[in-house]
């Protein structure tokens, strides 16, 4: 069983996020609500997650800065990331291409699809 | 891996559920677009409001089409492309997307 993290700092996006990829995909779902605690909650799951769902634009800590501070991190530097953005603009392609994450996935997601958006983009053949 | 079929017969409810709970912030989100929207029709809508209503577009934006209102989403992305201008060039257009918002998401409010 996959064990996915959620960060958003949207509580209905954590909730049906959770409730789809549960439901569909019958993976393990932690979430936070900050890049501070999404660090911490991924720093001490145990196993680590297998990836980390990232919305960008969050009060304090923003995606991006978050996932900086997950690749200094010895223990967290090798968890896929995707990042979660409703942002479709050309300039946050760019800043986003090169930044080391597994991928984009566009909101609104269609609760249907999510999980298996995820899997695509992960290379994860069969869930 | 359950067939979408089985997904909405045990969670169309659950997500009916979660869109009712966090409706009251939803309207509450629309309430303040209209705000800003008058504001720009009375040339008082400061960079602080402004600033706000774009973030208020954006989460809008990235939510409503997850609850199926896709033209929610589509009206709440305009908006926000409008808001994040330094000045809103067409303030009679921001008032009438706003109210297309909210005839979208609860036409009868």
């Amino acid at each position: 069983m996959k064990r996915i993290l959620i960060i958003d700092d949207e509580e209905d996006i954590r909730e049906v996020a959770a409730l789809c990829l549960e439901t569909i995909a019958g993976w393990e779902i932690l979430t936070a609500s900050s890049g501070s605690e999404g660090i911490l909650v991924a720093a001490q799951s145990s196993p680590a997650p297998d990836a980390i769902l990232l919305d960008v634009m969050m009060p304090g800590m923003d995606g991006p800065t978050t996932f900086q501070q997950m690749q200094e991190n010895a223990a967290l530097a090798s968890i896929p990331v995707l990042l979660l953005t409703a942002k479709v603009q050309g300039v946050d392609q760019r800043r986003f291409a090169g930044m080391g994450f597994a991928g984009v996935l566009f909101k609104p997601f269609d609760p249907l699809t999510l999980a298996v958006q995820i899997a695509e983009k992960l290379g994860w053949v069969a869930i | 891996m359950r067939s979408e079929a089985e997904f909405d017969e045990q969670n169309e409810s659950m997500l009916a559920a979660i869109w009712q709970r966090h409706r009251p912030v939803v309207i509450e989100r629309i309430c303040l677009l209209d705000r800003a929207a008058a504001a720009a029709m009375e040339g008082t809508l400061n960079v602080e409001m402004r600033e706000e209503a774009a973030g208020t577009a954006h989460k809008l934006a990235g939510s409503l089409g997850m609850y199926g209102y896709d033209e929610g989403t589509r009206l709440a992305q305009e908006i926000e492309v409008m808001l994040l201008e330094d000045s809103v060039a067409e303030p009679m257009r921001l008032w009438e997307l706003a109210v297309e918002l909210r005839r979208a998401v609860f036409p009868v409010m």
